[in-house]
């Protein structure tokens, strides 16, 4: 997809960002599987907000349901783990 | 009748007996309070994310049942009583039932068990006879497997990570 430049002098560039779960209708959002969800979060362990990841409301939605689901099974920290001292 | 799914976390410590008997009881549980049990999976011991009473690992049990609202009801007051569960997720999977097709479901599965396991079975005796004439073993075909994983653009990361990096100062 081509860079479209918003303003010239600044030399700022939006790419467009689509809902990863609307293209690829075969990828659901679940609990169990973490390896999708890891790509939703950051290394901190903070769900990426809508705004960055270009989620979709609706699958937004359901993304942080899924995560926070993840969570209290212990699939999925809510805080990293403390390097070993 | 609403479709449910359960997991359950046994503490990871104990041994492999708790272990059964916590899947025993709850199935029980669920059937006898007017569920219908579909399948039970169990993932086995991993890692938890995080430290539960003191457990680093956890044995984590699936399982597929359709039943009432006063089913999972119970069930969850079971988990909460058993000292062997570190963690419970109950979902609502869907609101109606089709029983015509829960049957066929139920049925499909467990033909499926007997398959894998008569599969498993031919295996060992195939690998035993092999082993034993020095037969040429026999190939299975690998299939193609399904990849629809699709990895977020790197600079697409990237600009993820810096926008939410100063968000961790805050």
């Amino acid at each position: 997809m081509p860079a479209v430049p918003r303003r010239r002098r600044k030399q700022f560039y939006v790419r467009r960002k689509v809902c990863r779960f609307c293209v690829d209708t075969k990828l659901l959002i679940d609990y169990k599987d973490v390896a999708t969800l890891r790509q939703f979060i950051t290394e901190r362990g903070k769900i990426i907000p809508r705004r960055i990841s270009g989620n979709c409301a609706r699958h937004q939605r359901h993304l942080t349901r899924a995560i926070k689901q993840a969570r209290l099974l212990a699939l999925m920290p809510y805080v990293p783990s403390p390097p070993p001292t | 009748m609403r479709r449910y799914e359960t997991v359950w976390v046994v503490n990871g410590d104990l041994p492999d007996e708790d272990v059964k008997a916590t899947i025993d009881k709850f199935t029980k549980v669920i059937t006898g309070q007017g569920g219908t049990l579909v399948s039970v999976e169990e993932w086995g011991r991993r890692k938890l994310a995080y430290k539960i009473e003191g457990a680093v690992r956890g044995y984590y049990v699936l399982a597929d049942f359709a039943g009432l609202p006063a089913t999972v009801k119970e069930l969850e007051r079971n988990y909460r009583i058993d000292d062997r569960v570190i963690r419970y997720l109950t979902i609502k999977k869907s609101d109606k039932v089709d029983l015509a097709a829960l049957e066929a479901e139920i049925a499909a599965k467990a033909k499926e068990a007997a398959r894998l396991q008569s599969e498993r079975e031919a295996a060992s005796e195939a690998a035993a006879t092999a082993a034993a004439a020095e037969a040429s073993a026999p190939s299975t075909p690998m299939e193609p497997a399904e990849s629809a994983s699709i990895s977020i653009p790197a600079t697409e990361a990237a600009e993820a990570e810096s926008a939410v990096e100063p968000d961790k100062e805050a």
